[in-house]
């Protein structure tokens, strides 16, 4: 070897059209899709080099090739550059940047003897169409999903956020295979303490490839041991306007649908975009569903437990006795009944979700139906306890998030263990633990728990319940956003007597 | 040692917390058995008492307050320490930092014993002991903020309590109340005397006061918390006079459980054993607070890593839980704190303002001369 071109750093031009040809072929040995073809016209070599899969070769064969061989172009960068008609043609220098956008789909032109290289990106990116989301879905409000190409994801929120306060930071982040990301936000609302720890945390982030958003998110997450999310994920592009309008950071990742929403609360995993599509009293109503779903995945079980095992006194005579009739032909204690119950729903939830669709269905029905029933005529389990494992099951997948909605199925098997060894005290023992580390956790540096603590009592409309709209007129103060006032306040109605 | 601290901006909390504060650390283990032991001091007339006592710790307070206020930002162990000189300043910090100890055993031993009362005879007291002090050490690793947060929450969860009275309260026998203003002064001086343990625990104010973002607004949140554990308790000392007779609360040694076991709906009996588990979220905030009040004290006056403290101390703790499962033990650990705090909370703070402002008057004094000469 004449040369070490490959650690070479800087302006690689002018060369002859081989020495460039075996640079590539040396960097692409293994790779048999570089297509690299030369052409002579005049004395002068031209090199054409791509990949070919990557672009879009009607456009290269029309808009640059034909141009070039057939008119009577002058062979030299200005010129090319000049009359080709394809926009975003630009000069490269170094092997580096050769590398680089030859894999997004670059199309490159060499003319021996000029000094730097011809680039025209005309990549060619396979993608799949909008589709609904399938992991959130709304009955009301818009339907539409983020896919994996950030084009088309930018697309839709420049579109949704159609507002000149939108910011949309560009970061390369992985250093073997840089990805790219988008901190989004609005220039006007957010809390710029809150975008400068983001930014930060974005850039001293040292990894090899960020394999997907939700990869990120745990990497840059506030606490890693925790077993509750601190950022909000979503693939609905109306979640996603409705936060970043509020004040919020999101973050989009190229190949990834799912958008990370910062900072959030504890709560703002029940909100739902659809609590602001119904009225204002239905909306407080799903919200309380919510809460108390969660509630319940979290503790009935583990309750049923406690109480059967060590506090029948609590339960009152009619009910124990239906209770006790159940329970009668069940030969093993009630801990061992609830664990087994709780691990076939999860069994059934985790094939439900890798199988088809429709063979997943007839696995529900016969896991939940046959199993189910065939499990009480065994004599294996009770009956009431399969009520109330169905009903937690079932109260679990009403959070809006499918990460929180999991970490309440998890927590679950802990409390049952508490509440089957300790009874009642051993689940208050759980419930204290759990709000403490939930008041010890913060996400982007702001309290989870708030509003409850710090306690922001003007902020309880927005998180436990809603108002009339015409209430809901300023922004969460838990965020601390620079502009808090949505909208002006209605003068107040004259108070008017009846019959006037 | 400092006797003024500077307190980083990120720890301040704001002054309406106190409340929640105060009164999350008054509540406690003794209000479950209170309402008895001042019944049979002061009789149908236990409520004057109560109220005599409550009159008595707003003056205390108050006094508090002016002693806090003499300085830019200090706590009572710098207090003590500029009064005093450094060594028996430091003797004193110590008698607080024994002064929570002991308080958070008994608060501690209580509770395990009224769980195996009522729930587990057989549990054993390290068991129980180690459970709740994994909470105290993950809650106070936390930090104050976690900690007020604690209280805040858990203050916010617990006092759903209070609707199990409604029950016990309309079957209330108005008569046992009267006659009324029979019970002669003095038995209701020690009827006040006996409800000091209950409503101990402010002195934590001593320890948060420079903590505090706002301290202008910081006296009426005070105020506040200490009114209405005033009010908890008179209102479950009433209503226990009302439905029980003189015989039944003798016989009883917690009261308020007894009450609130009336309560029943169509598919939940037995509220009492609900209650105790859920009287936890009344105990933890407690022994929060004290915990951190000795690992903080240990911190300003011998320097000790705070970390240190609380391992240790949790460690003591859990194990002194096994010789504390007899009730006369635990009796004489609930008497010895409730005498020593007796002493140290109600009666110290008016010693000592006298001292503070005359040292202060002194010292200005002394400056005025500097400066005319």
């Amino acid at each position: 070897m004449k040369k070490t071109f490959t650690s070479k750093k800087g302006n690689i031009f002018p060369l002859k059209i081989d020495e460039l040809d075996k640079i590539l072929k040396a960097r692409f040995e293994t790779n048999p899709d570089l297509s690299f073809t030369t052409y002579e016209k005049n004395n002068k070599k031209i090199a054409v080099f791509f990949i070919a899969y990557q672009v879009e070769s009607e456009k290269i064969d029309n808009f640059l090739l034909e141009p070039i061989l057939m008119k009577n172009i002058e062979w030299t960068n200005h010129s090319i550059l000049n009359e080709i008609p394809l926009n975003g043609g630009k000069k490269v220098e170094t092997l580096e940047d050769i590398l680089k956008d030859i894999l997004i789909g670059a199309v490159f032109i060499y003319i021996e003897g000029e000094d730097s290289i011809i680039a025209y990106l005309l990549s060619k990116k396979e993608k799949r169409s909008l589709q609904q989301s399938e992991t959130e879905s709304l009955v009301l409000g818009p339907k539409i999903g983020f896919t994996e190409s950030m084009v088309t994801n930018l697309n839709i929120v420049r579109w949704t956020i159609r507002s000149e306060d939108l910011v949309l930071e560009q970061y390369l982040i992985g250093k073997r295979e840089p990805r790219e990301v988008r901190l989004i936000y609005m220039k006007s609302i957010a809390n710029e303490v809150d975008v400068n720890t983001m930014r930060q945390r974005l850039q001293e982030l040292e990894i090899d490839v960020i394999d997907d958003a939700s990869v990120l998110m745990q990497y840059i997450e506030d606490s890693s041991i925790t077993i509750f999310p601190q950022f909000l994920t979503t693939e609905l592009p109306d979640r996603f306007s409705y936060n970043i309008n509020r004040g919020r950071l999101g973050i989009l990742v190229e190949n990834s649908p799912t958008a990370i929403i910062t900072p959030t609360t504890f709560f703002s995993f029940f909100e739902s975009t659809e609590d602001l599509y119904m009225r204002w009293n239905i909306g407080t109503f799903l919200r309380g569903l919510r809460y108390l779903s969660f509630f319940m995945s979290t503790f009935l079980t583990p309750l049923y437990v406690a109480a059967v095992t060590f506090h029948y006194e609590i339960i009152p005579t009619p009910l124990l006795i239906n209770l006790g009739e159940s329970r009668s032909s069940v030969p093993f204690p009630p801990i061992l009944e609830a664990l087994f119950l709780e691990l076939m729903i999860e069994l059934l939830r985790e094939s439900g979700a890798r199988l088809p669709t429709k063979v997943g269905q007839t696995i529900g029905i016969v896991g939940g139906v046959v199993v189910g029933t065939a499990a009480v005529e065994a004599g294996i389990t009770s009956n009431v306890l399969i009520i109330f494992v169905a009903l937690s099951a079932l109260a679990s997948f009403t959070t809006p998030n499918y990460l929180m909605g999991t970490t309440a199925r998890i927590i679950r098997f802990p409390m049952i263990l508490l509440g089957g060894f300790l009874g009642l005290i051993g689940i208050m023992f759980g419930a204290c633990f759990l709000i403490i580390h939930l008041l010890r956790l913060t996400s982007l540096g702001r309290p989870y728990l708030s509003p409850l603590y710090p306690l922001v009592p003007k902020d309880f409309n927005k998180v436990l319940f809603r108002l009339p709209n015409e209430y809901q007129n300023e922004r969460f103060r838990s965020y601390r956003p620079k502009d808090l006032i949505r909208f002006g306040k209605k003068k107040a109605k004259n108070k008017k007597d009846i019959d006037e | 040692m400092d006797i003024n601290l500077k307190v980083k901006k990120n720890l301040q909390i704001r002054a309406f917390y106190l409340f929640f504060i105060i009164a999350s650390i008054q509540l406690g283990v003794g209000i479950i058995g209170a309402p008895k032991l001042i019944y049979l001091e002061s009789l149908q007339d236990s409520w004057i008492s109560i109220l005599i006592a409550f009159i008595y710790i707003v003056a205390v307070v108050i006094t508090m307050f002016f002693i806090l206020n003499q300085y830019e930002n200090a706590d009572i162990y710098g207090i003590q320490v500029d009064i005093f000189g450094k060594w028996i300043g430091k003797f004193l910090g110590t008698i607080y930092i024994v002064h929570f100890g002991i308080a958070l055993l008994s608060v501690l031993i209580t509770y395990i014993e009224v769980i195996r009362v009522y729930i587990f005879p057989m549990m054993s007291n390290f068991v129980m002991g180690f459970l709740l002090l994994c909470l105290v050490v993950y809650g106070v690793l936390g930090g104050l903020r976690v900690i007020v947060g604690v209280c805040t929450v858990f203050f916010l969860l617990s006092h759903w309590i209070v609707f199990l009275l409604i029950q016990p309260s309309t079957r209330m026998d108005i008569t046992h109340l009267q006659p009324m203003f029979v019970s002669p002064i003095s038995d209701l001086l020690s009827g006040a005397h006996i409800s000091a343990y209950t409503f101990m625990g402010f002195e934590i104010l001593f320890l948060v006061y420079p903590f505090i973002q706002n301290k202008k607004k910081a006296k009426l949140p005070a105020l506040l918390a200490t009114g209405w554990t005033t009010l908890f308790l008179l209102l479950i000392t009433i209503i226990t006079i009302g439905y029980f007779s003189y015989q039944q609360i003798e016989r009883r040694e917690w009261v308020l459980l007894s009450l609130i076991k009336v309560q029943n709906f169509t598919f939940v009996e037995r509220f009492d054993y609900i209650v105790v588990a859920e009287w936890m979220m009344i105990i933890v905030p407690n022994m929060l607070l004290l915990m951190w009040g000795i690992t903080y004290g240990m911190k300003r006056l011998y320097k000790v890593p705070q970390k240190v403290t609380l391992y240790s101390v949790a460690v003591i703790m859990s194990f002194a839980c096994i010789y504390f499962d007899e009730h006369y033990r635990i009796q004489s650990t609930i008497d010895a704190s409730a005498n020593y705090g007796f002493w140290l909370v109600y009666v110290y703070p008016f010693l000592l303002l006298p001292i503070v402002l005359i040292k202060k008057k002194w010292i200005k004094k002394k400056e005025e001369k500097s400066n005319a000469k």
